[in-house]
């Protein structure tokens, strides 16, 4: 459940580590994303010497959680932490890398590039 | 369709059951039901919480080692389907299931064995220790040689009499 104003950790080696959700892509008067939704967010810390810079308005897809995902399996998973994965316009990751566990529900969002660099799909 | 084992308690995790907690080391913990879940969340050991099984392994309480435990395995490789084989496991399932009951409860008999004798133990010492509790000490240390002895008085029907003449 991330909504304006959420803070979530940056998965990929873009050079962010800190996003602030400003903003959820989808409806007008949408409250909540949740794992694969895109969202417009803040960076609010980075790394020295990379493209992105504190306070610049970027594109994430939402890849975990603390808020549980259910399935239609009835499988329920819960997962460490907020994350998301900075893209662009077209959906393709910034980076190059992605860290730790990420869901199976991002292949049916075309989230392939970053399904297929991740080391974990669950 | 598997049938895991919740990470806490070891029963069976059902299809539709309980929640999974994916750590960001991707290793994932499953439970059975919300009791373990909150149990993990308050940092508990499986191993220090008396009704689960590591517990009860750990401690001697349940059989740990023994050969109808060996069928019972998580398999990587998937079995190619085979009509007989299916059916023979079918049997053999029951079987085994049986045997291993029977042999828990030899286990349980086992480890049974002297309760009865050592319950009544102490509970003859209990009786020993705590008379006090039934008698009060006062009444024992009362010895009928310190105290005077109890004297019955006769009470004459003449001064009764008399009594009633002189309120006349």
């Amino acid at each position: 459940m991330i909504q304006p104003q959420s803070h979530l950790n940056v998965a990929d080696n873009s050079g962010a580590r800190e996003l602030m959700c400003i903003r959820i892509i989808g409806a007008s008067n949408r409250r909540y994303a949740h794992i694969g939704d895109i969202i417009v967010a803040v960076i609010k810390e980075a790394l020295p010497n990379t493209p992105l810079e504190r306070s610049e308005v970027i594109r994430a897809v939402i890849v975990r959680t603390c808020k549980e995902l259910k399935r239609d399996n009835g499988m329920i998973i819960r997962y460490d932490d907020n994350a998301a994965v900075v893209i662009d316009q077209e959906g393709n990751p910034k980076g190059t890398r992605v860290f730790g566990a990420i869901a199976r529900e991002l292949r049916q969002l075309n989230f392939t590039k970053i399904v297929s660099l991740a080391p974990e799909v669950l | 369709m598997r049938l895991e084992k919740c990470w806490f308690c070891s029963s069976t995790v059902y299809p539709g059951h309980g929640i999974q907690f994916v750590r960001n080391d991707a290793k994932i913990f499953r439970f059975c039901r919300s009791k373990c879940h909150k149990n993990f969340k308050m940092k508990r050991n499986p191993r220090k919480v008396k009704w689960t099984k590591a517990y009860r392994r750990l401690h001697g309480k349940d059989m740990t080692q023994d050969s109808t435990f060996e069928f019972e395995r998580k398999r990587n490789r998937p079995e190619r389907y085979d009509r007989n084989l299916a059916e023979n496991t079918l049997k053999a399932i029951k079987k085994i299931d049986k045997v291993r009951v029977d042999r828990e409860a030899r286990h349980h008999t086992l480890r049974m064995k002297g309760k009865r004798a050592k319950e009544q133990r102490e509970a003859a010492k209990e009786l020993e220790q705590g008379i006090p509790l039934v008698k009060a000490p006062s009444v024992l240390q009362e010895e009928p040689s310190l105290t005077l002895p109890k004297i019955k008085v006769k009470v004459s029907h003449q001064e009764s009499q008399e009594n009633r003449l002189m309120e006349e």
